[in-house]
């Protein structure tokens, strides 16, 4: 299972600056449902329940670069 | 049960495996020897920092200290010239001895040269470590143009790079499409159009007779079969890998492009391992020996011989391996091996949208996504199924596709 027992939601906001210290994790590395997940909130004003393998403020490599918000 | 464990190969595969040891055997023994000057890195992101996209720090996965918090004994810039199977140890560059209990084989591969004159002159590049992003980033940086060589998922990557950095090249490929052997002319036509925005011109019936040099042994030229002349400061390299086989040459580990393995990862040594792309495996989901060269599939394979390695048997390698491309503004996806199978299904399915499946026997094998990846946990499932889709294969045509379209009567197993 991918999805976390919280009740954290996320969203994914297109990002040009990578700060250092950030984790970026490329799709390839996530798992078949967090994929599914950033193929339907990329570039898109959506949230979705939080993915166990993203974490608030992981930049996630997909078409673009996207940060992610977990609240 | 065995105790100390070796691991040769610190990427994905040898570093999940070290991972899962330590998680799973608190006590054990374990030395990873990489021949690199660094530890894990994300060998996937490597291409971003090429490309100028990415800084060096967010690349690194396990830092030096992880090794130490977790009592792994690491070695970098540490060669492995000899694996002696009849008395449990390897050798390094330096004369030095490790013996092992159970040795994992995580090696991976090396870029091919092409065999062509000047193939090693300055300015030409090969793609597999973070070193060569370095040299290649630096390399590109001061060029104005560029040639690439390989039509595949890896030169790809080089025409990203001279796009994201302003240069103009020239893509030669032999055939008359980009990855001819997985995609159709209309397919690959919708990679050919994102080269091209990006100043990166394909050219077909094409390659690489000879380089040319200068007076500094830098190259200056692509010379391709047709006697065409490409003028470049910089060239990419990208036409496939010899897996690094040569280790166990010399052994009764059994080699067929690649280590052998079971299903296990297991080799024909019965405490001999492999993992990663260097494996040739028993693919369950094909029914036949396969290998894959993707990330998540060498991450997996680390796992699962880790598990082996502690009590064999106790957990198989059953994956869909998958590879994206997200240089452009649209996703590109292949998954399983689209290059193989005796029939194959494709279509455009909405504007830039387009989809191709190879099928064996009447099953899904793999396949490629372009534009819309929608379809591709249903692709996978039917994989792992082994559904017979043969009366039906307009229906994984469809933009919508689910596996419940398709009708129950083609359920097996
Ligand atoms: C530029 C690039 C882009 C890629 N992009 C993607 C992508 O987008 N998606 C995807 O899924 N996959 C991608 N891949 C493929 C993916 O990175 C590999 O499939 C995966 O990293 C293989 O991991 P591995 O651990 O099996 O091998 P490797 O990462 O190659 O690790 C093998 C290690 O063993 C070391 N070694 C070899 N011989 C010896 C020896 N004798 N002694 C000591 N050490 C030795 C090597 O130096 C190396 O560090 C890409 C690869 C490259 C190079």
């Amino acid at each position: 299972m991918s999805l976390r027992e919280s009740n954290r939601r996320m969203r994914l906001r297109r990002t040009g600056i990578i700060p250092a210290d950030a984790r970026v994790r490329h799709y390839d590395e996530l798992g078949e449902e967090t994929q599914v997940t950033v193929r339907e909130l990329a570039g898109r004003p959506r949230t979705a329940p939080e993915a166990d393998d993203l974490d608030d403020g992981d930049v996630v490599k997909f078409t673009d670069y996207y940060e992610v918000r977990a609240r | 049960m065995s105790d100390s464990y070796v691991i040769i190969g610190d990427g994905i595969a040898g570093a999940s495996a070290a991972e899962t040891l330590r998680q799973e055997a608190p006590d054990a023994e374990i030395t990873v020897l990489t021949d690199e000057g660094e530890s894990l890195y994300n060998r996937i992101l490597i291409k971003e920092y090429a490309k100028g996209k990415l800084p060096e720090a967010p690349i690194s996965i396990h830092q030096e200290s992880w090794y130490d918090d977790h009592d792994v004994d690491l070695r970098l810039n540490t060669v492995v010239v000899d694996i002696d199977v009849a008395n449990d140890a390897v050798h390094t560059h330096e004369g030095e001895t490790f013996e092992y209990d159970s040795l994992l084989l995580a090696v991976g591969g090396t870029p091919q040269q092409l065999p062509v004159d000047n193939s090693d002159a300055d300015g030409i590049h090969h793609f597999w470590t973070f070193q060569d992003a370095r040299n290649i980033k630096e390399s590109v940086e001061d060029a104005e143009r560029a040639v690439i060589v390989g039509a595949g998922l890896l030169g790809i990557d080089f025409a990203a790079i001279c796009g994201a950095q302003d240069v103009e090249a020239k893509y030669l490929m032999r055939g008359d499409a980009w990855w001819r052997y997985a995609l159709s002319e209309e397919g690959a036509e919708i990679m050919h159009e994102a080269m091209r925005e990006r100043g990166v011109d394909p050219v077909f019936d094409s390659g690489v007779d000879h380089f040319e040099v200068d007076d500094d042994g830098h190259v200056e030229a692509a010379v391709d079969p047709n006697g065409e002349r490409y003028e470049c400061d910089f060239a990419g390299v990208a036409i496939g890998l010899n897996f690094n086989t040569e280790l166990v040459e010399d052994t009764s580990i059994e080699t067929e492009n690649g280590i052998v393995v079971d299903e296990f990862m297991r080799t024909t040594v019965d405490n001999v391992y492999a993992a990663g792309d260097i494996t040739t495996f028993n693919d369950l989901v094909l029914g036949e020996q396969a290998k894959n060269g993707s990330w998540g599939s060498a991450k997996e394979q680390g796992t699962i011989a880790a598990r082996n390695m502690l009590e064999y048997g106790s957990d198989e390698f059953e994956w869909v391996s998958s590879y994206s491309i997200t240089h452009f503004d649209f996703p590109f996806l292949s998954f399983g091996h689209p290059t193989i199978g005796d029939e194959s299904v494709e279509a455009t399915t909405a504007e830039g949208e387009w989809r191709r499946v190879a099928l064996k026997d009447g099953k899904v094998v793999g396949g490629v996504l372009i534009g819309d990846l929608s379809p591709q946990s249903a692709f996978k499932q039917l994989m792992r199924e082994g559904r017979d889709v043969s009366d039906q294969t307009d229906l994984l045509m469809e933009p919508g596709f689910s596996v419940d379209d398709l009708a129950a009567a083609t359920e097996q197993q």
